[in-house]
């Protein structure tokens, strides 16, 4: 049941990614999202750490204006979903409460028409790449399935901007293998790849998220699963150099 | 049962859950204040993770963390099991059930567990994770300690709501993710100070903990910030009582 999730989300991306016949982006990823979880439409910003981020993509007209809207008010589910770490998940922008967190907003989105709005920070721990908002005509919370994709998409949308931001170290994702050549599933992953990924940022003198890229660029290049390269680095049977060369890295 | 701690227990828990609660911080001190007062050696916590999985959010010790993460891993064991009936499971010799979980059973053994309770986090109808306490020889948890544990497994699902609106399925699930996310933090700060100081992983989580108390942040922001680098934690120091690396592995456990 559980096994099936990041590997069929993965090919929906890589089928709206097909149809335009480039490479695999997080941009296919919140194009895929709006069929799959049942929403009207979706926005999607990319940002490296803390800077403000780009608009990336949106699907509609509504999204257009609803991104726009909350970056001009400096408020809504998206900023409070980049604030706090965690999704945002305001299926009523009519009630009392939606009104009271988002005074200017809340009515500024039922105009533009959404009813529902559902922002999903693109993070990993400490690694924050964007952040992905769903919005629905209709009002009412998603169902436990639908948030079980949407945060799924959430996931292989966060690893498409990593990619992205380190191209020339390993290629693009495959359609077959996932970005990076790891399948696209952030739940199985475990407390060793981020201590792991921690270990490698003192190791390599790098920041969060190029130790994780580093991570995964070694164990692909050595054709390695995830966790059990973290393994060795927790238990000190591994370090990595910080030649950018991964060929280099020494077996204890 | 020792009724002084107990209470202090319950004051300790209400206090952290006032001012500058972490939840993460929170589950870790359930799961060590669940082995101080009940008759067990280790517990650990896990949480649904909406995308269909369980997590471990936090364990008293590194043998019950890959425990743990040994039933999600093999998809058998009581904590499972407790997690999907929603019910409490008693298993009063692990070496008597066997032909019941052909994996876990003698996983456990070999991590040094003779017994386990596992006791269901319930949030009305929805079940949002499970309370698992092992003991190292068998025989069944005394009803009583039962009780205390169960208590302790509807503070910790409480704690996820926090003061926000209770009625929202909206809330839990945002809470829900949040803690995770944090949990995600917390182990990338800890790999970033153990390989800086040399330290084993519980080390470095101790460390990480005392010196959120003492500058009285909470302990996912602190992690964050030392994590991101706005925070150095220069203040930070290996006081004598912790041994230094090479220390004892934590246990391995096959397939884990």
């Amino acid at each position: 049941m559980t096994d099936s999730r990041p590997a069929r989300i993965w090919s929906l991306v890589a089928a709206q990614a097909a149809l335009h016949g480039g490479p695999v982006s997080a941009a296919d990823a919140c194009m895929a999202a709006v069929a799959a979880v049942e929403v009207t439409g979706a926005w999607l910003i990319a940002a490296r750490g803390a800077e403000a981020g780009h608009l990336m993509r949106v699907t509609d007209k509504a999204s257009e204006l609803l991104a726009e809207l909350q970056m001009t008010l400096g408020e809504g589910p998206g900023p409070d979903a980049a604030a706090s770490g965690g999704p945002v998940l305001a299926s009523d922008l009519d009630e009392t409460e939606a009104n009271r967190r988002w005074p200017a907003f809340a009515p500024a989105a039922r105009q533009a028409g959404a009813a529902a709005i559902f922002a999903f920070p693109l993070q990993l721990g400490a690694i924050r790449t964007g952040v992905m908002s769903l919005y629905r005509m209709r009002s009412g919370p998603l169902s436990a399935f639908q948030l079980g994709d949407a945060l799924t998409f959430a996931d292989t949308a966060t690893l498409l901007l990593l990619d992205a931001q380190d191209q020339p170290a390993h290629a693009a994702g495959s359609a077959e293998a996932g970005p990076g050549g790891q399948p696209a599933n952030l739940t199985r992953h475990r407390a060793e790849i981020d201590q792991a990924t921690g270990m490698l940022t003192e190791q390599l003198g790098v920041g969060i998220a190029e130790a994780f890229l580093r991570l995964r660029a070694y164990a692909y290049a050595h054709d390695r699963g995830l966790s059990d390269l973290a393994r060795d680095i927790v238990a000190r049977d591994l370090r990595l150099s910080p030649d950018p060369d991964p060929r280099k890295d020494t077996q204890a | 049962m020792d009724g002084e701690l107990l209470s202090d227990t319950f004051v300790e828990l209400t206090d952290t859950m006032v001012v500058g609660f972490d939840v993460i911080d929170f589950m870790h001190m359930l799961t060590n204040r669940s082995v101080q007062l009940l008759d067990v050696s280790a517990a650990g916590l896990l949480l649904a993770d909406p995308r269909g999985e369980l997590r471990v959010v936090a364990a008293s010790s590194e043998a019950a963390r890959l425990l743990e993460l040994f039933q999600i891993q093999n998809d058998e064991g009581p904590c499972l099991e407790c997690f999907r009936t929603g019910q409490s499971v008693q298993v009063a010799d692990l070496a008597a059930v066997a032909h019941r979980w052909p994996q876990f059973a003698p996983a456990a053994g070999r991590a040094g567990f003779g017994a386990v309770q596992a006791l269901p986090m319930r949030l009305r109808e929805q079940v949002i994770g499970a309370l698992n306490l092992f003991r190292a020889a068998p025989g069944a948890l005394d009803p009583a300690d039962i009780r205390v544990g169960q208590a302790l497994a509807d503070v910790a699902t409480i704690s996820l709501l926090q003061e926000r609106n209770m009625r929202h399925t909206d809330t839990l699930n945002e809470q829900l993710q949040t803690a995770l996310n944090s949990r995600v933090i917390i182990e990338q700060a800890k790999g970033k100070l153990a390989e800086r100081l040399g330290l084993d992983m519980d080390q470095a989580f101790s460390l990480l903990r005392e010196s959120a108390r003492t500058s009285n942040r909470r302990l996912s922001d602190l992690a964050q910030a030392f994590v991101n680098g706005t925070d150095s934690l220069a203040g930070v120091k290996v006081t004598g009582s912790q041994p230094r690396l090479p220390g004892p592995r934590p246990p391995r456990l096959p397939g884990s």
